[in-house]
């Protein structure tokens, strides 16, 4: 059987070299300074470069071990415990729901509005189960906005009040 | 000096910002998912406008207390607040299941309290040693001093070295982007003012520890707690009395790993542990409710954060990822760590000392009162904490330079920290990787100029040569080819049963 990581290895080690080699390039043609009277070992490329060919062999050494552990291998590898559809879904669920707050939310409304938005939005999302009561739906909708507002309105008032952070 | 150190900070101020500081420290440490690198990250945003002296005081006492706080949620979840609180799981959790959930907290603290005191002792005595020692080195050594945390944070942060080393040498690369030093050249900018401007060390933190870990927390399973009902947990004198020993090998192993650059309390934590297991008269009970089992762990993790603080004076490499932040949150308050601190700020050196014993004796009041009101904390839904911790993360990348960049610099290390992590790759390397980046590049650049490009001197200085040799023969001994023939060697000279060959 493959070993657990293996093929997810090989395909990290082979995004690394296509990384290592682009830094290297990059590295590379930057400019050396030598004709304005610099230093060629401060050349601002040779740091990069010296990481970028590291990168680039540990990432080798990364592909060989994938492969000798049967990367390439037909058949199942032994499962993940950790990554189960059902909890894939939440962690997507709460990443797209950041990215919606930060992208979406965030510096188009005041801070306090979008931390209320957020929170609230989250809780309900993650807590709202069907078939609940008229009364359990009530609490499980108001219960996310106080905790929104609540948190909202603190961390508003500590940075801009107290810290006099202007937030975005 | 340690004296007037202290009675600088008698102020009943000082004392509300020690106990809060230390109470968002334990409560921070107890939530799982929530690690101290993260506490001491958000907490460095809201000390920016502090006086140095009390911002570095705060986040000490932030980060005694997270450390202190993880071993809660291990005794009474069986869930690590923090990684390095993982050890304490093994002992703490069988106590609390056969009802002494009280004493496992008495043992937690004790031993807890008592290494943090042995490593402050070690800060007193050594980073003043060990500065002076660092006064000596140039830029050859300097460089090796880097490259040395970069591999040795790669070969035992756990797990696989060869993944360690490649995300310390990405975090070096990281390191890389933005104007360098020597003609204000943009590397990897691309035209873009924010990315010449470089990539904030707080942003990046923020989301590979906070981000990355609300991901980790809304995917893992919910968590429990074991038991509502706790005994006394008042530390027993008679536990103290009895495993002095273990107290003491357990304080040195912790403060020695957390010299060492990029290790950390959760290794200090299984290294003091293997070692009581090794020298203990009651072998067959840890992992089964053993008092010196927890003992061992509480004080190895407990001294290493002293520990870690000693590299972070004297040379300004971190031990720790804690202690990463806190390097970083001195360099934004003006201090200027490394050799040259005892010349130029000696007084800080015992500031810090009194930052400790000042932060270990909050943690003791709250050890011995602080139970119930845990209780409740613990029982928060995380569907209700999370975003509340989103949120302040957000704030946190965005209040040190109030550039909305940071904010994305932040996400995108989020993502990055969930993607390494389910790949198996350990954080520590990548952050170490992120704060040694400049000292690598200056002295690598430095080293080379000086030489006229021949790196000899690289490996013929005397202490570039034992630096070099120790990074090489660390680097080499993760290699199996390399070691097992060397181990089984060793085995056959020594008539000792031949040791499995492992990855």
């Amino acid at each position: 059987m493959r070993k657990p990581f293996a093929r997810a290895d090989l395909v990290t080690a082979a995004a690394l070299l296509a990384f290592a080699a682009a830094v290297l390039e990059e590295a590379w043609r930057m400019p050396r300074f030598t004709e304005t009277g610099g230093d060629v070992f401060t050349a601002p490329g040779i740091v990069p470069g010296f990481y970028a060919v590291v990168i680039g062999l540990l990432a080798l050494a990364l592909a060989v071990r994938a492969l000798g552990d049967g990367a390439l291998r037909r058949g199942p590898a032994e499962p993940d415990p950790e990554a189960t559809p059902q909890s894939l879904r939440r962690m997507f669920m709460a990443a797209g729901l950041g990215l919606v707050f930060i992208v979406g939310l965030v510096g188009a409304m005041p801070f306090w509005l979008a931390a209320t938005l957020y929170i609230a939005a989250f809780i309900i999302v993650f807590e709202w189960r069907p078939g609940l009561s008229a009364a359990a739906r009530a609490r499980t909708l108001i219960a996310p906005v106080v905790i929104g507002l609540a948190t909202g309105f603190a961390v508003t008032v500590v940075f801009e009040k107290i810290f006099l952070v202007q937030l975005p | 000096m340690l004296g007037q150190a202290l009675w600088g900070f008698a102020s009943p101020t000082i004392a509300v910002y020690v106990l809060a500081a230390t109470l968002i420290g334990i409560v921070v440490g107890a939530l799982p998912g929530l690690t101290a690198t993260m506490g001491v990250a958000l907490m460095t945003t809201l000390t920016y406008t502090m006086e140095h002296n009390h911002a570095i005081l705060v986040l000490i006492c932030v980060y005694v207390g997270a450390i202190y706080g993880g071993s809660r949620s291990a005794i009474l979840l069986n869930i690590p607040g923090t990684p390095a609180s993982a050890c304490s799981t093994l002992d703490g959790f069988p106590l609390a299941r056969q009802g002494l959930a009280g004493r496992a907290m008495g043992i937690s603290t004790s031993g807890s309290w008592l290494g943090t005191l042995f490593g402050t002792l070690c800060v007193a005595v050594l980073t003043p040693v060990l500065g002076d020692w660092a006064l000596s080195f140039g830029s050859y050594e300097f460089f090796w001093i880097a490259v040395f945390g970069i591999v040795i944070a790669g070969t035992l942060s756990g797990g696989d070295p060869l993944k360690g080393y490649i995300a310390g040498f990405l975090g070096l690369f990281v390191a890389t982007i933005g104007q360098e030093t020597n003609h204000a050249y943009p590397r990897f900018a691309y035209g873009s003012v924010d990315l010449a401007g470089g990539i904030g060390l707080l942003p990046a933190l923020v989301g590979a520890f906070g981000v990355a870990e609300v991901l980790l927390v809304m995917q893992g399973p919910a968590f429990r707690v074991v038991s509502a009902k706790v005994d006394s947990v008042i530390p027993r004198i008679g536990d103290v009395l009895r495993y002095w020993r273990t107290i003491l090998r357990s304080g040195a192993i912790g403060t020695f790993i957390g010299v060492m650059p990029g290790l950390g309390e959760d290794i200090a934590a299984w290294t003091s542990y293997a070692a009581a297991k090794r020298g203990s008269k009651e072998k067959e009970k840890f992992g089964k409710g053993s008092v010196e089992g927890l003992m061992s762990a509480e004080t190895g993790e407990s001294a290493c954060v002293p520990g870690a603080i000693i590299p972070v004076l004297s040379l300004a490499v971190p031990g720790s990822a804690p202690a990463a932040v806190l390097l970083a949150a001195m360099l934004i308050h003006g201090m200027q760590p490394g050799p040259m601190i005892m010349v130029n700020s000696p007084t800080f050196v015992y500031e810090v000392v009194a930052m400790l014993i000042i932060a270990d004796m909050a943690k003791l009041f709250y050890g011995l009162t602080l139970v119930r009101p845990l209780l409740w904390i613990l029982l928060v839904p995380r569907e209700r904490l999370m975003p509340v911790v989103f949120v302040l993360c957000t704030v946190g990348a965005y209040a040190i330079t109030s550039r909305v960049f940071d904010i994305y610099v932040m996400l995108g290390f989020g993502f990055l920290g969930y993607v390494l992590r389910q790949l198996k790759f350990p954080m520590a390397p990548l952050i170490l990787g992120l704060v040694l980046g400049e000292l690598l590049d200056k002295n690598l650049l430095r080293g080379l100029s000086l030489s006229g490009g021949d790196p000899t001197p690289f490996f013929t200085r005397p202490i570039s040569a034992v630096l070099a040799t120790l990074t090489i023969g660390s680097f080499l001994w993760s290699i199996p080819a390399f070691r097992n023939p060397i181990k089984a060697f060793v085995a056959r000279t020594m008539r000792l049963p031949e040791i499995s060959p492992s990855r």
